[in-house]
């Protein structure tokens, strides 16, 4: 992920709340500190379909957002 | 001192302190630099001691150590080491470990930053484990002998310290695992009847290495009844065939830990380690309706659907995909006892000699001893 940042990709990881730490810590070990973490809430296991939907309705705007602002 | 008084100076490398351990056990637990327990202060004096079994540069990373992928030097590695407690002959096992687990087929970054509650398990083999006392019997993974101990702690120490696996932050282990303070054992070779881990991999049996594997803590096998091979293997093949283990989801190489007598009684019966590892694997299934309703229908049944995907509840699942998967070692003294140690799963098994500088196998730890350091 760090590399396809590297290289002016629209990309980003997609973390549950408690991971977020680890997610920024790694992103600046890989030399990427800015890369975009779109964050959705824990946990990731354990759920219902329709919980799982609910995850991708809180990550989508977030994307979008992401490829709005790359593409200017 | 020169050579290490010259490292100290690069920023970062040390800091000034009092003297006083009470206040920089204080400092260190604010740090976060450590297991929670009290450690003995890396002075520079003692760092040298441990530096002085170390016949490579003393500021050359052997591996990095993930996650946070910090540089292990000798210099890094041996201010755990001292912290730990080792004393200075253990330190070329301390290296030998953090290299094999930083080799890639072991994903460190898995076992490191994982929810699930592994640590890197360390066997060691051969005569330099008889050297160090490393305890290979009674309450082997247990307290009371210092070499397990402290070169076990080291390794923790310098995956926390150099790796980042810091609690909540690069260890995100649910809730962790007493095997996170020290593993690490070695093969009871004397009362083994059959070829140690070590011979088995490959290595001369004058060879030491040191194996690691990304696990859990032994679960216990009792069995005071069996009187043959079958009846012992069933047992330990029970023991095996859970369901909440990452292993039936990976090609895993799980641990089974043979007690000596237990040992004994199977290879009693003319059963090679090669024979106890089949019938383990062909035993070590359960019925696929064994596991939870989602388990089958959104793991089974998808991420294995060749297998699974119209299976009925009565196919059986295998905890070990291959039987040479399983790692065979005897460990303890006497007891009708065995263990199951289940793994993280994905990792692959690392095994190591301990080599010399010029790529000789090692007969001692005094081989790597340099002159002039006291």
């Amino acid at each position: 992920m760090a590399e396809l940042r590297k290289r002016g990709l629209t990309t980003a990881v997609i973390c549950s709340d408690p991971f977020l730490k680890l997610a920024k810590t790694q992103a600046r070990v890989f030399g990427v500190p800015d890369l975009p973490l779109v964050i959705i809430p824990h946990p990731l296991g354990g759920l219902s379909i329709e919980q799982v939907e609910g995850r991708a309705l809180v990550a989508i705007p977030q994307v979008v957002d992401l490829i709005r602002s790359h593409a200017k | 001192m020169s050579g290490l008084a010259g490292l100290l100076k690069a920023e970062g490398a040390s800091l000034e302190a009092e003297d006083d351990f009470e206040q920089i056990n204080k400092l260190y637990l604010e740090r976060g630099w450590g297991d929670g327990l009290p450690i003995i202060p890396p002075t520079a004096r003692r760092v040298e001691q441990m530096l002085a079994y170390c016949d490579r540069p003393w500021d050359e990373p052997v591996a990095k150590i993930a996650p946070r992928y910090g540089e292990a030097t000798p210099l890094r590695l041996a201010a755990n080491a001292v912290m730990a407690g080792c004393r200075p002959e253990y330190f070329p096992l301390v290296v030998l470990a953090i290299e094999a687990m930083c080799e890639e087929p072991f994903n460190l970054y898995g076992v490191q930053t994982t929810t699930h509650p592994c640590a890197p398990l360390m066997i060691v083999n051969g005569p330099v484990a008889r050297e160090l006392g490393i305890n290979s019997g009674h309450n082997a993974f247990g307290p009371g002998t210092h070499s397990n101990a402290t070169i076990g702690r080291a390794i923790r120490l310098a995956l926390v310290n150099i790796g980042g696996a810091t609690p909540g932050l690069g260890d995100m282990s649910t809730f962790g695992s007493p095997a996170k303070y020290t593993y690490c054992v070695a093969e009871n070779e004397a009362a083994s009847p059959w070829q140690p881990l070590h011979v088995e991999r490959g290595f001369p049996a004058e060879a030491s290495t040191v194996t690691v594997v990304g696990a859990e803590c032994p679960h216990n096998v009792n069995d005071h009844e069996s009187l043959n091979a079958q009846g012992i293997l069933t047992t330990i093949a029970g023991t095996m065939a859970i369901t909440g283990s990452n292993d039936p989801c990976f090609e895993a190489q799980p641990v089974v830990v043979f007690g000596p007598e237990h040992a004994r009684t199977v290879a009693a019966d003319g059963y090679t380690k090669a024979d106890a590892k089949r019938f383990l694997q062909e035993h070590a299934q359960l019925p696929l309706g064994k596991f939870s309703k989602e388990n089958i229908d959104r793991r089974f049944r998808v991420r294995f659907k060749e297998k699974y995907a119209t299976a009925g509840l009565d196919a059986l699942v295998p905890v070990v995909q291959r039987a040479e998967d399983i790692i065979i070692v005897v460990i303890g003294g006497a007891g009708k006892h065995s263990a199951f140690i289940p793994t993280y799963g994905s990792p692959r098994s690392v095994t190591r000699a301990l080599k010399r500088i010029d790529g000789q196998l090692a007969k001692s730890v005094e081989e790597f001893r340099r002159n002039g350091i006291n």
